[in-house]
């Protein structure tokens, strides 16, 4: 039993009994009891393959272990924090929004399309599946939580995405009305357009 | 946390419990600034949301007698269509306001968007738009806005806008401008970085950030570029020897 509560809107409180949550390398603001943090490696955790093919994907994530017994506040460049849980579903986030998860949940990399190559985003997403907590960032603001179905798809500014979650087809927009959009210097061309049911997590500020 | 969907959105206001983002309910046209939508919900059995270029033919005449700014043209579209948008600022908070047969003069950066119904023109103060008019528009602050009325002398950083006629205008420290006026600027070293300020005298109302940092001004390069066109030979000599004697100073640092 892993308790992941806030602390205000933008610190993260975990307390360990001798189990283990991977966290965001560097996130760690304090700690009480006795926590040891160690590297999660090449793979995020998720042993060679994974960590291969984050390489070629060139998303990058960078966890950290904390095991023992205690108490840990996490938090990243004052972002606000939003606590999901996950039952057995699968999510997809952005990996430099991912604050700490529980280390039971198995992350991987997804790609995710080959259209809009020139953005890094929304390329490739970290997957995290199973039974546990994820804590997610949102910077600029609290997060926004969008409803999709069958009725209402949504269409998201890749800049602005933090996760999904749900039974959701997730396609390119790449149509000039779009582009008309994007500001100049941002180079961004396309959106993502999500159709069926499910959550789509979006921050107020673009990367 | 409670997912929102287009009927538990608002329609035209701020996301519940979120002053940096914004959910505008579109039926029509909507002039809006470039990369500050964040998302947005096509309306069921409608053509969907059009984001055009100011450029675009099938907008006709609207954009010429609504937005006369030539040098922000390519930062702005027209959404049309029907549907929910939702907009962002990079962290900014973000208000509506309405405009009754009025005038309001804004920075460029923090506006957002506006009713068609409303005019567009470029201010004679070099950065800033003014809107002319009845209608909504959209506009960003770093923190809240405070209202103030004149007269008032404003940190030029802190400035958003004002409304009506509020005439401004440049003040100097009286003890920096007899530094200047002794040719001694920049040898005493006694700045405290307050010395200038907006000055507004008149009736009206100042629009004031809580904040002084200001968002990067993409406007600034492209403002001053636009009034190049106007020197002759010898102001255009004059501008390239004080361009080369601020890139030396930057080097130096």
């Amino acid at each position: 039993m892993q308790g992941f509560r806030l602390n205000g809107s933008r610190v993260l409180e975990i307390d360990l009994m001798g189990d283990a949550v991977r966290a965001a390398t560097g996130s760690m603001i304090a700690y009480t009891g006795d926590v040891t943090f160690k590297n999660a490696g090449m793979g995020g955790g998720d042993g060679l393959m994974a960590g291969l093919k984050r390489r070629a994907a060139g998303e990058s994530v960078a966890l950290m272990h904390c095991t023992g017994q205690g108490t840990v506040w996490f938090a990243k460049d004052a972002m606000e924090v939003l606590i999901v849980e996950l039952n057995g579903d699968t999510l997809k986030v952005e990996s430099e929004q991912l604050l700490a998860l529980s280390d039971k949940l198995k992350t991987d990399v997804a790609f995710a399309g080959v259209r809009g190559a020139s953005s890094g985003q929304g390329l490739f997403t970290t997957t995290v599946t199973g039974y546990g907590t994820v804590a997610l960032l949102s910077a600029g603001g609290p997060p926004i939580a969008l409803e999709v179905s069958p009725q209402y798809p949504l269409v998201v500014d890749p800049d602005a995405f933090v996760a999904s979650q749900g039974q959701l087809n997730q396609s390119f927009v790449t149509d000039v009305s779009w582009r008309n959009l994007i500001g100049e210097s941002s180079g961004e061309a396309f959106s993502l357009r999500f159709d069926g049911s499910g959550v789509v997590y979006i921050q107020p500020e673009e990367r | 946390m409670i997912p929102l969907n287009p009927t538990t959105l608002p329609d035209n206001d701020n996301i519940p419990g979120n002053h940096y983002a914004y959910c505008v309910r579109l039926d029509g046209q909507l002039f809006m600034q470039t990369g500050r939508m964040i998302a947005y919900y096509p309306a069921p059995h409608s053509q969907g949301i059009r984001f055009e270029p100011l450029t675009a033919a099938s907008l006709g005449g609207m954009v010429a007698t609504r937005f006369s700014a030539p040098l922000y043209t390519r930062d702005w579209v027209v959404a049309a269509g029907a549907g929910h948008l939702i907009l962002g600022d990079r962290g900014y908070d973000i208000n509506s306001y309405d405009l009754d047969d009025g005038n309001l003069t804004l920075r460029a950066a923090n506006l957002l968007a506006f009713d068609s119904t409303l005019e567009l023109k470029q201010s004679i103060v070099p950065g800033f738009l003014t809107l002319i008019g009845t209608g909504k528009f959209l506009a960003s602050s770093s923190g809240p806005v405070i209202f103030a009325e004149p007269p008032i002398r404003v940190d030029p950083e802190a400035l958003v806008g004002w409304a009506d006629c509020p005439s401004p205008s440049h003040h100097y420290d009286a003890g920096w401008m007899g530094g200047f006026l002794a040719g001694a600027m920049g040898m005493m070293g006694v700045n405290s970085g307050e010395e200038r300020q907006f000055d507004f005298t008149g009736a009206g109302t100042v629009l004031i950030q809580s904040s002084e940092s200001t968002v990067a001004d993409p406007h600034l390069v492209q403002q001053l570029e636009g009034q190049l066109a106007g020197l002759g030979l010898s102001g255009l000599q004059r501008m390239q020897q004080a361009v080369a004697q601020q890139l030396a100073q930057q080097q130096q640092r």
